[in-house]
């Protein structure tokens, strides 16, 4: 058993070259997706579905793999380019960044069965940030949680501050098996170097993650994870802005 | 006549649910759970005749699973059939003995292979 879990770690060695993810790593991460969309397309093209609400049902299904396919490839060229690019860091408002992301994903939870929301915040918080990095990791997140998810309970993005102030924090919180010890000890591990068999999400090498962290440092920042008795919650830390106590 | 029960592990619903619909239509019952824990908790209750088995699991991968069966005599009985994108690195004359009989490629398969598949460890 041994040599099998060892020839499964090393195949998912070498994601990075130069510090950036390989091409390996890439067809990896999109292989899942791929293999989704042809499977039903097969059935649909085979005409065994009688019924035209369960077809249109598969068609809805390929076409939100597709769009979560291209995030994922978007992200990459992203991640490729991040070295060679300047990033203009904004007071940005991270509820209605949110509130944007809840309403763009929110067809997604739900054509899975699973409910997305932001809990409310009674006082308006700002941060400083870049805002597609930064909607790009809460994207990542959520995408997360909702393969990690089970049971009915929603996946909610969480803002707070921390430090006095000085700190905001955004985390998405789902409810699943939790993280092993071990597992969430390797996470920790591979978010503060590279990434690695690293199962935070089905199918998946821990990329995403790793794209996320690069992104996160990027602006200053910086991602973990918070393991629940009944789940799990991705965060990011990001510097308070002072425009709000200057108003 | 019995019908053959198939437990499918798969972490992705959608698919879980596209191997479902076409086991169903080949006259099969099927139980679908998305993690090895959870299929550990399922087998005495679906009592399977075969597992529809993916390898990257969210948790604990296919391998912990395919230990856990076979440390019983009744679980380690019940054939396996992995369904995987890593099918390029995997060998069966390695898994044998963890009671896999057959590999798929994820992203190479029919819709119908599974059928075939099952069909021949049955």
């Amino acid at each position: 058993m041994g040599a099998v879990v060892g020839e499964n770690e090393q195949l998912l060695d070498g994601l990075l070259i130069d510090g950036l993810p390989s091409l390996v790593a890439a067809a990896h991460e999109l292989k899942s997706p791929l293999a989704l969309i042809r499977q039903l397309s097969l059935t649909l093209e085979d005409g065994d579905l009688s019924s035209t609400t369960e077809q249109k049902r598969m068609l809805r299904q390929i076409s939100l793999t597709s769009e979560r396919a291209l995030r994922l490839t978007s992200d990459l060229t992203r991640s490729v380019r991040l070295s060679d690019a300047l990033f203009t860091l904004e007071p940005i408002n991270p509820q209605q960044l949110c509130e944007d992301i809840v309403h763009e994903l929110e067809p997604f939870f739900n054509a899975h069965g699973r409910d997305f929301r932001l809990a409310s915040r009674k006082h308006p918080l700002l941060l400083v940030a870049n805002r597609d990095l930064l909607r790009r990791i809460i994207m990542n997140f959520s995408d997360n949680a909702l393969h990690y998810a089970e049971g009915d309970n929603a996946v909610e993005i969480q803002i707070g501050s921390r430090n006095s102030g000085n700190t905001i924090r955004m985390g998405v919180r789902d409810h699943g098996p939790s993280l092993s010890k071990n597992v969430l000890g390797v996470l920790r591990d591979r978010l503060n170097n590279a990434p690695a068999a690293v199962h935070a999400r089905p199918q998946s090498s821990g990329l995403g993650l790793y794209i996320a962290s690069q992104f996160a440092e990027a602006m200053n920042g910086k991602i973990g994870v918070i393991r629940h008795r009944d789940g799990s919650t991705f965060y990011i830390d990001l510097q308070a802005s002072r425009q709000l106590s200057l108003l | 006549m019995n019908v053959p029960s198939i437990l499918i592990v798969e972490d992705d619903g959608w698919l879980a649910e596209q191997y479902a619909r076409v086991l169903k239509s080949a006259d099969y019952k099927t139980a679908t759970v998305p993690h090895a824990q959870a299929a550990i908790q399922a087998i005495d209750e679906v009592n399977p005749n075969a597992i529809i088995l993916d390898v990257l699991l969210t948790g604990s991968t296919a391998f912990a699973l395919l230990h856990e069966l076979q440390s019983y005599g009744d679980t380690g009985a019940i054939p396996i059939i992995l369904c995987t994108n890593l099918a390029d690195e995997l060998s069966i004359e390695d898994l044998k003995s963890y009671g896999v009989k057959r590999i798929l490629d994820k992203t190479k398969m029919i819709p119908d292979d599974l059928v075939v598949a099952l069909r021949s460890v049955l």
